[in-house]
């Protein structure tokens, strides 16, 4: 296979992530200022996005094939739901990073805006978007990460006999594994290192700059853009330091353009009730809604359409299988709740050793971020590979589920592993001098002081972890001719369940099994997740735990 | 003093001539109910600073917000000049306790904010204004420098020359030393009155709130004292010391101990 090639679909598929991500940031600075502005929309927009989040990507292929596909066609069509799948894995949790750095914008910056009557766009521009950087360099490691992880079923899906694919480096490794030539695959595997090695070496230093520049409370060096910046700035001191007095001969002319100013100020406030603002959130709102409308109404039309289509007879057959389904969902749902204490076991021990030994923390931590960015579907036949004929000579009837669970703890360990650690960073130096002031054991101060702290945290990646590993069992449950000979088979699985009749051409069941997947996951998230945020909010902000008068 | 009335719906209201800021029985509600203060009638003249103190709690930065009209009073009228200010307004500028600067724009950004919602003020204009304000508050060489490479102090002129640049007739600071060191904020109260008062900034008068009874006594020409709760203006003292003021002078401490009674006061309050 051509080098050449290969490095162009890599590049390709980071382009399309970055774009995805682009519009995410984009749209989501949109939406969250439209949600701090009206309460009935934030009501609406954040239980929405909780929800859609929860959902795993993989749900969303069927809808991909019948709103796109079917209706678009092989080209467009297969771009458009190739990209829409990535949009799915980048944009929730951009969206509510971006709302949470919004809700948090500081009182007085709020106020200060106030004071001096900037416009809607000038506040959004000014204050929200540059208080939100910190935030969003924050999550688009891991939407990157996601991304990724998802090319080698966002890029390339076969539906029965027919295989929709669209250009990109995950299209490459899963066409090569197909053929058995794993010297192209092994190429590929390169590629992708090189660009996750490359995005996460200049996410890292962006995040630091982003961190120092536009954090409010935070210490570091700031860089300046541009040379110009460096040069005025250089400027300037260097003046003062000769005594060149650049500015005061302008004290006439300063003093003229205020007086000046003062008065149209007095003519402008005598007319001010009167005086009409252009309602620019008003206007975003309509261009919004009715955006947002025509979306949905298109999909809401294929659906109908579609279920329209189908005869009642099929509908009896969906409905009959549905007490398998919910057996299947039921111990797919013990396979994650394994695979999720697995990995918050895991992120508490490694979590909390990194915290407490830093310089073990700045070797790890960054060879783990590299290590999350690279999908793991693209490296496990290798695993597999290595250790299959071992597995199969010792645990003959549990090396389906070793895998398994393998595939799904590396898709989502990270997750819970990071938010962990950055959790345990951020509780405060006195919290740690009161647990060795009183000689508190190890199992004492996770029980006590650092769980409750980092609660918060926890919820959040654990949330994540769980959303992940579901990607993880729907490739690992069913992986037919992994290294070209060998196949992954669950017994039992819903997600085998959806992958596998999507592959045989049942596009019917899979969507119906996604369909009561999506609403069990909505109920799980507004039932429990939500209300352990609240919980969290209301009683474990480790930040307030110390007051500074 | 000569006062005016003018009418205002079915009721007059009674405006002293020559005032620059007053509020007329004012009073503020929290959301969930509770009266924080009530009856607050007080009034600054041109060239004077006057300083409002009280216990923790009596809503002294409430009344500056409301001063300000960054927040709504329940009842009662804020007047600017004799008119009436229904909304926030430039003219009446606001220094924060917490430092209110922008972290990722430079010390010349974060004062031409000041200007942005201004008419008739071109880009050069601004900075050059903005330089000039800049340069009053001692920053002249800062202007290209974020607010995390400088010190507390100079991140607290940064706020006061955008507060200055905004043309104001009244500057109202809200413990504006608080989260300074005492070296830092005993040099900057000894500049800070020449600053406000500079005839150079169209200012009029300033209003502080502050805890530290030296700082007031130092610094206002009047002092409004907030008591009970719900918190009342229980005493208007003047402060009649010489210029510049010293804390060795007796009379200082006199006027301390009259105050500090003040805030001490257990009985009702009519």
């Amino acid at each position: 296979m051509n080098l050449i090639i290969i490095g162009l679909a890599t590049l390709a598929t980071v382009i399309r992530i970055f774009a995805l991500i682009g519009l995410s940031v984009v749209s989501g600075w949109i939406l969250a200022f439209l949600a701090i502005r009206s309460r009935r929309f934030e009501n609406t927009y954040v239980p929405i996005v909780n929800v859609l989040e929860s959902i795993p990507v993989i749900s969303f292929l069927p809808i991909v094939l019948i709103v796109f596909i079917y209706n678009l066609g092989q080209g467009l069509g297969v771009e458009i739901g190739a990209d829409f799948l990535v949009f799915d894995a980048v944009a929730w949790n951009i969206w509510i990073g971006i709302y949470q750095a919004f809700k948090t914008v500081p009182e007085n910056l709020l106020e200060v805006s106030e004071n001096y009557r900037l416009g809607s766009f000038t506040i959004l521009r000014l204050l929200y978007i540059p208080h939100s950087i910190p935030r969003i360099t924050s999550n688009i490691f891991s939407s990157f990460a996601d991304a990724f992880f998802y090319i080698s079923v966002s890029e390339i899906f076969t539906v029965g006999v027919k295989q929709y694919s669209t250009f990109g480096v995950g299209t490459i490794i899963a066409l090569a594994t197909e053929a058995g030539d794993f010297v192209t695959v092994y190429y590929s595997l390169f590629f992708i290192a090189i660009a996750v090695i490359v995005v996460t070496i200049l996410v890292s230093q962006f995040s630091r700059h982003a961190v120092a520049k536009y954090g409010v409370d935070t210490a570091g060096e700031i860089k300046r853009a541009t040379f110009e910046a460096r040069y005025r700035r250089y400027r300037r001191r260097l003046a003062v330091q000769l005594g060149v007095d650049r500015v005061s001969k302008y004290i006439p002319r300063a003093t003229f353009y205020q007086r000046r100013s003062s008065m149209l100020d007095d003519e402008r406030e005598s007319d001010s009730d009167t005086r009409k603002r252009i309602n620019y959130s008003g206007i975003l709102k309509v261009a919004l809604i009715t955006t947002g409308g025509a979306i949905f109404g298109y999909i809401l039309y294929s659906a109908v359409r579609l279920v329209i289509s189908v005869p009642s007879s099929e509908w009896n057959g969906f409905v009959s299988i549905t007490p398998f389904l919910l057996y299947a969902m039921a111990i797919d749902y013990v396979r994650v709740a394994v695979v999720a204490l697995a990995a918050l076991g895991l992120a508490i021990f490694l979590g909390y050793f990194m915290a407490t030994h830093h310089r073990v923390g700045t070797i790890i931590a960054p060879l783990l971020q590299i290590w999350a960015a690279f999908p793991a579907p693209t490296y496990f036949p290798l695993i597999f590979i290595a250790t299959l004929p071992f597995l199969r000579a010792y645990l003959p009837l549990w090396y389906g589920e070793i895998y398994i669970f393998i595939l799904a703890f590396v898709s989502c360990f990270y997750y819970v592993f990071f938010d962990f650690w950055i959790g345990v960073q951020a509780i405060p130096s006195e919290f740690w001098e009161v647990m060795q002031n009183h000689e508190l054991g190890f199992f004492t101060r996770m029980r006590k002081i650092i769980l409750p702290a980092t609660f918060p945290y926890l919820i959040t990646g654990i949330s994540s972890t769980i959303n992940s590993a579901w990607a993880g069992l729907a490739i690992g449950e069913f992986w037919p001719l992994i290294d070209g000979k060998h196949s992954l088979y669950a017994g039992v699985g819903m997600m085998k369940f959806i992958t596998e009749n999507m592959a045989s051409g049942r596009v019917g069941d899979a969507a119906w099994v996604s369909l009561i997947f999506g609403i069990v996951v909505a109920i799980y998230g507004i039932v429990f997740t939500r209300n352990l945020m609240d919980l969290a909010r209301k009683k474990y902000v480790v930040e307030e735990g110390v007051y500074a008068a | 003093m000569n006062s005016h009335t003018i009418t205002k719906g079915p009721s007059e209201v009674q405006l002293t001539q020559g005032s620059v800021l007053q509020c007329q029985d004012l009073s503020y509600r929290y959301p969930n109910g509770k009266l924080v203060f009530k009856d607050i009638n007080l009034l600054t003249f041109e060239d004077e600073l006057v300083a409002i103190v009280g216990p923790t709690g009596t809503g002294k930065s409430t009344l500056l917000r409301c001063l300000g009209l960054l927040l709504r009073p329940t009842t009662g009228h804020v007047y600017l000049n004799g008119r009436e200010v229904t909304h926030p307004s430039s003219k009446i500028a606001l220094v924060h306790q917490s430092i209110a600067t922008f972290p990722w724009m430079t010390a010349l950004d974060n004062v031409k904010l000041a200007l942005k919602c201004k008419k008739g003020i071109s880009d050069k204009e601004a900075t050059e204004i903005s330089e000039r304000m800049l340069e009053l508050c001692g920053l002249k060489g800062h202007e290209e420098d974020y607010p995390k490479e400088m010190s507390g102090g100079m991140r607290q002129r940064i706020t006061i020359a955008r507060a200055l640049a905004a043309s104001p007739a009244v500057i109202l600071m809200d413990e504006p030393f608080v989260h300074l060191d005492e070296f830092t904020a005993n040099s900057l109260r000894k500049e800070i009155y020449d600053l406000v008062f500079n005839p150079e900034t169209s200012l009029k008068s300033a209003v502080l709130v502050s805890h530290n009874l030296t700082e007031v006594i130092e610094l206002a020409d009047r002092v409004y004292v907030m008591n009970g709760s719900p918190a009342k203006i229980v005493d208007v003292v003047k402060i009649e010391l010489a210029r510049p003021r010293s804390p060795r002078d007796p009379m200082f401490y006199e006027y301390a101990d009259r105050l500090y009674a003040k805030l001490n006061m257990k009985e009702a309050i009519p």
